[in-house]
């Protein structure tokens, strides 16, 4: 269960800059929840996932995940109940070390990392398991240096990384935007077995409407950081791709770009 | 060149290996230049001296490394904790020890350690002329050994994905600080160690012995990766060693052909140049080679 309450980012204040990123933003998830993001370009998307995650600090507002308070939380505490996946594939994997060490972190989330070994026999065995659900053939390649893998195999190996070990909220910033089209479906595919599986409480952002339809119990549309519109049960159901365009250029005066039509 | 020459180069080159395992640390591993070692190379110079002369060369050693450690730490806190850019923490840090160093020498610029005993006075049972060799040899490959092992544990590992994806680190619920503060006193404490070691080695400690010791680390590492290339952690280690030595042995031949010991420094920075550059040029070469066939 996630909730934010009034929660307001302002970058450089007091300058000629100032820019509300986000304008007391309120939102309630039930566990479980699967919600769509969509909005325009600068309409603070990425600033809401990265107050949640404490990549950025608030200003203002309460942040409650299961009944813990992370307002003010450091990101890295935060990350033990929180899995993250950035749009750029090179950001979420170290490229230096092999896949399995990469996965040995991972497992190891939320833990003290004290003196025992990295990567234990029995772990093996997991990461195997694990990785050949992705069906790329990852767990044939452990030992090797993820700097050597494509970035549609990053992204999955990403996503096995953030819910290895199951965290309470996955938030998912444009995910698959960076990959071709096949692989982009094939890594959203995944996506969606992984979260319905766990029933991992997640936030998606993307710019593909259909996505935002398709996927989650949930949609929800941000302009010039507020939440505009909350969209579930019937009335997401009976929307199509063309009614929720025309009701977001309703309720936000403002047209969709063309990145949004794709 | 005789045989001594040759035998001394080897020893120096072990020794150094030690320190530039220690720079490995912080600017291979943890990405972050840190210019403290000039400071911290000086500092174990100094806490081992001090301590010989008094009569305690192995708890001088111990406590050399300990400071080291400690010097790092100051370097990391300034780095994490109050977000000072990572080469002027290192410099606040490293110029602070100039006189914390001369302090602890007793206000005086040098200490000779002639007569004293020092840790390879415990070691006369082995033959004369291997003493120094075996026991630098043996406290580089414990030091090897017992870093290896630590970077293949949990705790190791969150050191090595900090240098590698910090972003990656703090979304793994990994405190990249301590990481930080971490690695650079593991660093520090080697470059330490390697200086605690000359000191008695020569028998003789310097306040400024340590100039340009981050320019020597940085020599090794280059030089080694030359041959081996950027691989595996282990390779990683063994070319750091096999560079460090070989860096001596230019040195010292560089002395046998008659280059003046204070010309030393500047060869030093040439070396570390071409060693950068030829690569680059190498690639150019090639390059237009193609473009021309
Ligand atoms: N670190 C930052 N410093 C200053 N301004 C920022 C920062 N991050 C975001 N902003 C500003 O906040 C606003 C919202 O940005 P945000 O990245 O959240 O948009 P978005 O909805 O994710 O857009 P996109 O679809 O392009 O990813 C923008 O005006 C942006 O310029
Ligand atoms: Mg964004």
């Amino acid at each position: 269960m996630l909730d934010l309450t009034n929660v307001s980012i302002t970058f450089h204040k007091n300058t000629v800059n100032e820019r509300k990123a986000l304008d007391q933003v309120s939102l309630h998830l039930d566990s479980g929840d699967f919600v769509t993001v969509i909005g325009s370009n600068g309409a603070g998307k990425s600033t809401l996932l990265n107050a949640i995650s404490g990549s950025y600090e608030i200003d203002k507002g309460k942040i409650v995940l299961d009944d813990k308070d992370l307002s003010y939380l450091k990101e890295f505490k935060r990350a033990k109940y929180i899995g993250r996946l950035f749009q750029d594939p090179l950001k979420g994997t170290a490229p230096n070390m092999t896949i399995e060490e990469n996965l040995g972190l991972a497992y190891s989330r939320g833990r003290r990392r004290g003196l025992s070994m990295g990567i234990k026999k029995a772990d093996e065995k997991l990461f195997r398991e694990k990785l050949s659900q992705l069906g790329l053939g990852l767990e044939d390649r452990m030992k090797t240096k993820v700097g050597l893998l494509s970035g549609g195999q990053r992204q999955a190996l990403t996503l096995m990384m953030a819910t290895i070990v199951t965290p309470s909220l996955l938030l998912l910033d444009e995910h698959t935007a960076a990959l071709d089209p096949k692989t982009a479906a094939q890594v959203m595919n995944i996506t969606d077995e992984i979260v319905k599986e766990n029933n991992i409480t997640t936030m998606m952002i993307t710019h593909n409407i259909e996505n935002a339809l398709e996927y989650g119990n949930k949609t929800i549309v941000m302009s010039q950081g507020k939440i505009v519109l909350e969209l579930s049960g019937e009335r997401r159901k009976n929307m199509t791709m063309e009614q929720l365009m025309e009701l977001y250029s309703n309720t936000a005066h403002e047209t969709f770009s063309d990145k949004m039509l794709l | 060149m005789s045989m001594t020459v040759i035998q001394g180069a080897f020893e120096l080159g072990l020794i150094f290996a030690i320190m530039s395992v220690g720079i490995f640390v912080s600017f291979r591993i943890l990405n972050i230049p840190d210019l403290t070692i000039d400071g911290s190379y000086t500092l174990g110079c100094a806490v081992s001296a001090i301590f010989a002369v008094n009569g305690k060369p192995v708890l001088g050693v111990i406590c050399a490394l300990l400071a080291g450690a400690l010097a790092g730490c100051v370097t990391g806190l300034l780095q994490t904790k109050l977000k000072v850019q990572a080469i002027l923490a290192g410099i606040l840090t490293m110029t602070g020890l100039y006189s914390i160093n001369l302090h602890i020498m007793g206000d005086k610029p040098n200490l000779s350690l002639f007569g004293m005993d020092t840790i390879f006075s415990y070691f006369s049972f082995l033959p004369e002329k291997l003493v120094y060799l075996v026991v630098v040899a043996a406290i580089l490959l414990v030091v090897v050994v017992i870093l290896y092992l630590f970077l293949k544990t949990q705790m190791g590992m969150s050191l090595r994905a900090t240098g590698d994806n910090e972003d990656m680190v703090k979304a793994s619920s990994i405190n990249s600080d301590a990481m930080k503060i971490l690695g650079l006193a593991i660093a520090n404490s080697l470059v330490s160690l390697a200086g605690a070691i000359i000191a008695q080695y020569q028998s003789f400690s310097d306040v400024s012995g340590g100039i340009g010791m981050m320019v020597v680390g940085l020599a090794s590492i280059i030089v080694g990766e030359t041959l081996f290339g950027r691989r595996s952690l282990l390779i990683g280690f063994i070319s750091v060693i096999v560079g460090a030595i070989l860096y001596r042995f230019i040195l010292t031949i560089a002395i046998w052909i008659g280059l003046p010991a204070s010309d030393l420094k500047l060869l030093s920075t040439v070396l570390v140049i071409l060693a950068i550059i030829v690569p680059v040029v190498k690639d150019a070469i090639m390059k237009r080679r193609e473009r021309n066939a």
